[in-house]
């Protein structure tokens, strides 16, 4: 019998092992000890983190490289360049660039922006960031939508909250609806005395500020309208008059910072510098900007570009030599390559002395450590004086004016070797007042030349093609995807025929003029 | 097991009382003796001092029982004291008569009284047929657990009852089954057993089984079988060889995972690589891929331009292993529960044996085999025309889209005008010749309490990728003794320090030089792009239209991808064994690693001037204890052996990330000369705790039964603030039925029908429960980057999934053993699988963690041997056909979606998807549109427009069948393995990129002319022809392979007066070449990653080795 002695100490052992609940400790072992939970953590944080998402990718400017660079600069002929995968200076289809934005987007920016907006909703001593998560929530959606039309908004980014893991598309009509209902709601919604917005890399946590970044947001957005509900777009135009954004002081933009390398540094400057290829040689500005500043004596000229920048292919260094002044600036022409083709060889354009004559961005402009401008005083007032124009509302000349010197001013943000003194520019804008006859042309070209001199392409792009302005000469490239004419729209993301296809496949087939480069979103009626 | 029941009782743990309960009653219910009623009735006796004799003479007259008995009995001179007035016949029986010596039985009116069996001493050798003496035979006295194993000089002894039965068992050799009869001395000769039936296998827990008592399908593979044509990821050698093994290698070089499946995909979700167990001990094997947390490692995604890790299984030495038990069904791996839901590969490392050194030296030359079928009718150039200037000629870098090669002189990248001719030879021209060379030698040593094993290995490879290679140093010590009697301690540590000099980079084409030699154009001369650095140390670029296009040469050779990793796997084993059949065993093993990854993309890189770099420290963890009770009990011809055990697993990893962006002083490698630092720290840590029991019961050796229970605790599944059911149960039963016991007809030597079903659930990884925030290591001018660390959406609701699986099979032994065939048929059903499922990003996430989907295997395995020619001193052919047929199907996916993605292939237009109603992995790829009349829609520019994603078959193989055969003429032995896959697809983005680089051979029609009605070119044709329509890249992935070619020559001892025990000297191939294959610029068993199947691109090439071995005892 001895041996069954053996038998009971054992069962005992394990009895009592299973019995006393070995497990009490398991929720802990599966708490990562690096992270915290929701309830431990400020919201302000991420705050910070969909701010700076919102500039580009921390993977390496990928959006920002391919959408805001590749497609929209040189499409809106800001830019131009003789890289040959630069595939919009040439309405060439790449849809790995064109969805670039897309993928980053959802996954970077209305992941953490959701989060916010929905770990804060009820909690009182959360108001005020929950209001700006949600004004920067509609910020983020909108350019989203612009780019590609009908999109995942009421069901997209929330898939932890709600469990939804095939987000439907939205008609951008609706979209638009409800981001108006939004900022509209949310300034109301912020408590000057409330909670203060502690990680805002934008705005500084000030939220008279807010509201004013608010309204000129709302401003953009109806503005977005006047093709397809001019209604709509004036009743909230009407809301944000006396509102909006009042000088420079008021710019929204984020300052980067070196030291993070690339999950910090301008994503621009990242491309431009030449980090990923040799975009610092042979990526200029388009002679159309270039030549529309010196027909106008534009004083810019002398500021945002330079020549002899890089010297040569190989060298990533910058030439501290760099020749500055309008008048030995030239831009490099839109479609040209590096073939053997005379058609399209840059060297046998009129324009080529070499490629470091080309004018680059002045160095200030693609430092590591430069602002990326979401929204500016002077689109603010180019906007309002579009809508005195259209409606009668307010006085349009002194919204031109005021835009117009704000967008000669307000390069001082980019750095004081490209600042215009206040002094110049008022003499400019008084120089070039607001031609009433040409009155709609004058404001949608310096709104453009704003969104060059500010690097968002992207609002540059969304505004001509609501506007048709400028007026801009289309390049006929061998092999381009458009028959020649400048592209409206990035068709959507093959990855969400595997991912989400009966959503997809049902919003590409509603693309007005197919699921193309040369189809329209809602908003961008022929 | 029924939910309904666990769900009634809410504490955990109360599930062991239950089974442990069950356990019980067999161990009491063996011990009560039915009595009988002659021997109850109460009687009156006085006896003193008086003999045996008489005794019973009082007995006959008081209770009328009469008695039979030997001298033996009555010869005994002890005397007699009983005084009682009220005392059973039994009580008095059992007082008078020693237990030790004698038993009584009643039969009828009278009681016979036995002496019982004497012990007696019997000494002996055993020997194999030429008389040499074999060490570590076991020699157990039947019906029993005791027993020894002969020493040494196959000289064994040992104490047994005179009329036992002495079994002999040594593995190779026929068991034989001798009785004592009262013999001091038995020598007997073993016989080589060409018969695998009757071998004793290493099963679950390491427990040592005949085969035949298995109810379930086991294939062991001997070391000897893996060494002589060895791969450097020694379970590579297994291919073709074993039914129902799937092993594909992939193209990561040197160093790189194996992907490997038994009986086909069986998650979902999760990891689809068996459970690997080392002496006992659970070894983790996670190779690289998708469930790779590792965020510098290749996890097989659509970006990863990143080299291929290896896995763990790949440290091992194949010269210390002695057997590899391949445990395929469930129902052998019961006993592992969760872990070996993917079936089991126990690995038994060698032990001391005698005293002899033995030495092996393996070396072979690797080449590789250029698979791409280019065309080359066009070079370099864009358009049709080939370059006219330095800055075209870079700018259009990657492109065979130029003029026909008619040998001009034409501008190149460099500025350097060279004949526009066709290079046909990049790949030879790149890639070296290569070699490994192993050097083995172990010490064994006999002692009188134990024996051990010391072994030393030392393997230096040369990859063919240049400035690639690895090293690697294997320790083993095995020891095992006997301090006391019946107590036996086996202890081994095995130690492996790994090197791996430049893991080339896969898939994508930044830094990756396999990526860059393989596209590159037509024209241009791979060693023209030697010397990869200009003067001022930067790179050479040759296609500036795209500087991810790195120069193949700077990416092999300034590039650094190093991996260091020391191992070190050690467990030890301590059993007790009681007199009488009972035992206890605990054992208790860690197999802990770290492993450095340093990465560096070097300053002066294209696609990054200023270069980065990375340090990452994994330091990892697994312990794992269990505790084992047990023993056997007869029941006349019934034997039951119970079993009860638990176990403890605690597994924790902590990554240490250091980023380094931009060296300030270029060139000089170093995580502190970088401008830009960035830090991660990734920890992960799972405990699990099981209790399991198990009972058998053998009938002679006609009818085996087997069943366990077992239940697991996850700490996966805890969520705080949550009532997690954290545990599940399982049960499994099996069955084997040796028929040939029963009906003996002359042709068949041994025939047995088994039977098994089993479930086994499993949990997940950790930290998938709760959604969870941290930060960036960057800061934003002084501001935290707050951070949501989920990829996946959590879920606080998991619970474990769980798989069960029916097999019936029979192993027949025809013709005097001389056919052997072995068959399984099995139906394995997956539910519940926890999976990441892969999301659109407009959720946000990449994926949610959800309990969900159903699969199914089906499928039967089949070994056929053949004796054809059977002769010990003269010819020797033995063929056998290993066969699998598999057929996965997925039943059902997420609620509401019959679709589940799992890879994209970088070329965007090829998808890896799970979708209801087919075999899991489906390739998926774009077919063409058609109209209401079934025409094919074309554009304007003449390319087919998009059609449906539509599925053109699994990743996976559904037929497999090697052939394996073995001549031996004397001392001469021929061997070759042909191994062949069928069935399964795979999607080949080099062939994409052919299209696009106007490489590929169909790029050639109407190269010069116009598309379309817009008049396109070529180029522009076939590159949307490529992106709109995909399914001419899905190829059939089938292939015959000749695997391995081995002749060998055995020196006769005589030879060198015995100094040397014996010498044997082989010619090796492996993968010389192959015999059939479909796809046409790739190897049908391409792939980038281990998890990832189906999916290729920018990998090493296949290679073919040749080389000798030599092994040596002295």
């Amino acid at each position: 019998m001895k041996q069954y002695r053996i038998y009971y100490i054992f069962l005992t052992v394990l009895i009592y092992a299973f019995a006393s609940g070995c497990t009490s400790d398991f929720e802990d072992i599966n708490t990562d000890p690096t992270a915290s939970p929701g309830n431990d953590f400020n919201p302000n944080y991420v705050l910070t983190t969909a701010q700076l998402a919102y500039a580009g990718s921390n993977d390496f400017a990928y959006d920002t490289w391919r959408a805001n660079l590749i497609y929209s600069a040189t499409m809106m002929q800001g830019m131009a360049t003789v890289v040959s995968y630069w595939a919009g200076d040439k309405y060439l289809n790449n849809p790995g660039y064109t969805s670039a934005y897309w993928e980053r987007a959802y996954d970077e920016q209305i992941k953490r922006i959701v989060d916010i907006v929905e770990s804060t909703r009820d909690k009182p001593e959360y108001n005020n960031i929950h209001q700006v998560g949600r004004i920067w929530r509609a910020l983020a959606f909108q350019r989203i939508s612009d780019l590609y039309g009908d999109i995942p908004y009421s069901e997209a980014g929330g898939a932890y909250y709600t469990g939804n893991l095939y987000p439907k598309f939205d008609s951008q009509e609706s979209i638009y609806a409800d981001l108006l209902k939004e900022v509209d709601e949310a300034i109301n919604a912020i408590n000057p005395s409330g909670d203060a917005i502690t990680g805002d890399a934008v705005l500084n946590g000030d939220l008279a500020k807010w509201k004013r970044f608010g309204y000129s947001l709302m401003l953009r957005m109806a503005m977005r309208l006047t093709k397809v509900n001019e209604a709509l777009a004036r009743s909230y135009v009407e809301k944000a008059i006396g509102k909006t954004m009042e000088s420079n002081a008021d710019n929204a933009f984020l300052l980067h910072d070196e030291s993070g390398g690339r999950v910090t540094q301008n994503r621009n400057s990242q491309v431009l510098l030449g980090d990923g290829g040799q975009e610092n040689y042979y990526v200029k500005w388009s002679d159309t900007f270039i030549n529309f500043l010196r027909d106008t004596n534009d004083p810019r000229l002398n500021k945002i570009a330079v020549n002899k920048l890089y010297l040569s292919e190989g060298s990533k260094d910058q030439n501290p030599g760099y020749v500055t002044g309008g008048a030995s600036q030239k831009g490099m022409p839109n479609g040209k390559d590096l073939s053997s083709n005379p058609l399209y060889r840059i060297n046998d354009d009129p324009s080529y002395t070499g490629f470091p004559d080309y004018s680059s961005p002045h160095p200030q402009m693609i430092a590591r450590t430069a602002p990326t401008f979401i929204l500016t005083y002077a689109e603010s007032e180019f906007l309002l004086a579009e809508a005195a124009i259209r409606w009668g509302l307010g006085n349009a000349s002194e919204h031109y004016k005021n835009g117009l010197e704000a967008s000669l001013t307000f390069l001082s943000q980019w750095g004081d070797a490209v600042a215009i003194s206040n002094s110049s520019a008022a003499t400019y804008a008084y120089a070039h007042p607001l031609d009433m006859g040409n009155a709609l042309d004058d404001i949608g070209n310096q709104y453009w030349a704003n969104a060059c001199t500010s690097f968002n392409f992207y609002e540059a792009w969304f505004n001509w093609r609501r506007t048709g302005i400028p007026a801009l000469t289309p390049v006929n490239y061998i092999n381009n995807a458009t028959n020649g004419t400048i592209p409206r729209r990035f068709p959507y993301p093959i990855a969400e025929e595997n991912t989400n296809p009966d959503n997809y496949r049902a919003a590409s087939a509603a693309v007005t003029g197919g699921d193309l480069l040369t189809g329209r979103v809602w908003w961008d009626k022929e | 097991m029924n939910n309904y029941l666990y769900r009634q009782i809410p504490k955990i743990g109360l599930q062991a009382w239950i089974f442990l309960l069950i356990y019980f009653q067999p161990v009491f219910s063996f011990a009560h003796r039915p009595a009988d009623p002659l021997l109850n009735q109460k009687i009156s006796i006085h006896l003193h001092h008086v003999s045996l004799q008489e005794a019973l003479q009082v007995l006959t007259e008081k209770a009328g029982i009469a008695f039979v008995y030997s001298d033996l009995f009555s010869n005994q001179t002890e005397r007699i004291n009983i005084s009682s007035t009220d005392i059973s016949v039994k009580e008095v029986l059992d007082k008078m008569i020693n237990a030790n010596l004698f038993s009584y039985t009643v039969m009828g009116k009278e009681v016979v009284i036995n002496a019982k069996t004497t012990q007696q001493q019997v000494t002996g050798v055993v020997t194999d047929q030429s008389q040499v003496p074999l060490p570590g035979v076991s020699v157990r006295i039947k019906g029993t657990n005791q027993g020894t194993s002969t020493n040494d000089n196959g000289q064994y002894g040992l104490t047994a009852p005179t009329n036992a039965t002495l079994v002999f068992t040594y593995t190779g050799y026929v068991k034989q089954e001798i009785p004592i009869n009262g013999r001091n001395t038995i020598n007997i000769q073993l016989q080589e057993d060409n018969n695998e039936l009757n071998e004793v296998v290493v099963t679950a827990l390491g427990i040592r089984k005949e085969r035949k008592a298995l109810g379930y399908s086991v294939t062991e593979v001997k070391g000897e079988e893996i060494t002589t044509a060895r791969e450097n990821n020694f379970i590579n050698s297994l291919a073709g060889k074993v039914a129902g093994l799937d092993i594909g290698a992939t193209s990561g070089g040197v160093g790189a995972a194996s992907n490997v499946t038994i009986r086909g995909v069986s998650s979902i979700g999760q990891g689809n690589q068996p459970l690997y167990v080392v002496n006992g001990v659970p070894m983790e094997s996670q190779p690289v891929g998708r469930l790779n947390k590792n965020p510098n490692g290749n996890s097989g995604s659509q970006w990863d331009n990143a080299p291929d890790m290896g896995d763990a299984i790949s440290n091992l030495n194949p010269d210390d292993i002695e057997t590899i038990s391949v445990l395929k069904g469930a129902a052998a791996s019961a006993l592992y529960g969760y872990r070996a839901k993917a079936g089991v590969i126990m690995i038994t490392t060698k032990s001391g044996k005698g005293n002899s050194i033995d030495f092996s030296s393996n070396y072979v030359a690797e080449q590789i085999m250029d698979m791409t079928d280019w065309q080359y009718v066009y070079g370099q150039g864009a358009n049709n025309v080939k370059p006219s200037d330095q800055a075209g000629a870079a700018q259009v870098g990657g492109s065979s889209w130029g003029g026909k090669l008619d040998g001009s002189q034409v501008i190149q990248f460099d500025g350097v005008e060279r004949p526009y001719v066709a290079q046909r030879n990049n790949l030879k021209n790149f890639y070296r010749t290569g070699g490994s060379w192993t050097n083995t030698i172990a010490l064994n040593k006999s002692f009188d309490f134990g024996t051990v094993r010391l072994s030393g290995s030392n393997l230096d490879n040369r990859s063919v990728v240049p400035n690639s290679g690895m090293d690697r140093q294997t320790f083993n010590f095995s020891g095992i003794f006997d301090p006391i009697k019946n107590l036996k301690i086996d202890a081994r540590v095995n130690y492996i320090l790994e090197d791996v000099q430049n893991r080339p980079y896969l898939s994508d084409g930044a830094g990756n030089a396999n990526y860059n030699v393989t596209f590159l154009p037509t024209s241009i001369d791979v060693r023209d792009l030697k010397p990869w650095l200009h003067d001022d140390g930067t790179e050479r670029a040759y296609n500036a239209g795209n500087t991810f296009a790195t120069n193949p040469w700077f990416a092999a050779y300034e590039f650094q991808n190093k991996t260091k990793r020391e191992r070190t796997i050690g467990s030890i084993t301590a059993r007790y064994d009681f007199d009488g059949g009972y035992f206890i065993q605990g054992r208790i093993g860690r197999d802990n690693y770290s492993h450095k990854y340093t990465n560096v993309v070097p300053s002066g890189t294209a696609y990054r001037p200023r270069g980065s770099m990375t340090e990452q420290v994994t330091l990892f963890s697994d312990l794992n204890a269990d505790f084992l009770a047990g023993s056997s009990f007869m029941l006349s011809d019934l034997t039951i052996t119970p079993t009860i055990g638990a176990s403890f697993r605690r597994t924790k990893s902590e990554l240490s990330i250091q980023n380094g962006q931009d060296f300030s002083v270029a060139g000089l490698y170093n995580i502190k000369n970088t401008v830009n630092k960035a830090i991660d720290f990734i920890p992960s840590d799972q405990e699990t705790q099981s209790v399991y029991g198990n009972i058998e019961f053998s009938y002679q050796d006609l009818l085996y039964l087997t069943g366990s229970l077992r239940s697991d605790w996850f700490s996966t599944l805890a969520t705080p603030g949550r009532n997690n059911q954290l545990n599940t149960v399982y049960p499994s039963v099996n069955a084997s039925f040796v028929f040939s016991e029963l009906w003996k007809p002359t042709f068949l030597s041994f025939g047995k029908i088994r039977l098994g079903y089993a479930t086994v659930g499993q949990a997940t990884d950790p930290y998938k429960t709760q959604l969870m925030y941290n930060f960036l290591s960057e800061t934003l001018n002084g501001k935290p980057l707050g951070n949501i660390i989920n990829t996946a959406i959590p879920n606080s609701a998991l619970k474990a999934s769980s798989a069960s699986e029916f097999e019936i099979g029979t192993e027949l032994s025809l013709f005097d053993t001389r056919l052997n065939l072995d068959v399984s048929y099995y139906n394995k059903q997956s539910e519940d699988e926890i999976v990441d499922v892969t999301t659109s990003t407009t959720t946000g996430y990449q994926g949610a963690v959800l309990n969900v989907g159903k699969m199914e295997n089906k499928g039967i395995e089949m070994l056929l041997t053949g004796y054809v020619f059977r002769n010990t001193t003269g010819f020797n052919w033995t063929t056998s056909f290993s066969g699998t047929l598999n057929n996965n199907k997925i039943k059902s996916l997420a609620e509401g979606t019959t679709v589940q993605p799992v890879a994209t292939s970088r070329s965007n237009v090829g998808f890896l998807q799970h979708r209801e109603g087919l075999a899991a992995y489906q390739i998926m790829a774009f077919d063409f549109s058609y109209d209401k009349n079934g025409e094919i829609i074309y554009l304007d520019n003449g390319a087919p427009a998009r059609g449906e994603l539509t599925p053109y078959g699994s990743a996976m193989h559904k037929w497999m069948l090697g052939w394996n055969n073995e001549f031996r003429y004397k001392n001469i032995n021929l061997s070759f393995l042909i191994d062949s896959k069928w069935g399964g697809k795979i999607f080949s983005a080099t062939d994409y990129y052919g299209y696009l680089f106007g490489l590929h051979q169909a790029t050639l029609e109407n190269r010069e002319g116009t598309f379309g009605e817009s008049g396109v070119e070529a180029s522009a044709y076939y590159t949307d022809y490529a992106n709109n329509v995909s399914k001419q890249f899905v190829q059939d992935a089938s292939f015959i392979k000749m695997r391995q070619i081995i002749i060998g020559y055995t020196f006769p001892a005589a030879l060198f007066h015995n100094k040397i025990k014996s010498l044997n000297i082989s010619a090796i191939a492996r993968n010389p070449f192959i015999l059939m294959k479909r796809t046409d610029n790739i190897d049908p068993e391409a792939s980038y990653n281990a998890s990832i199947p189906g999916m290729e691109l920018g990998g090493a090439p296949p290679i073919r080795t040749f080389g000798f071995n030599l092994s040596a005892k002295f």
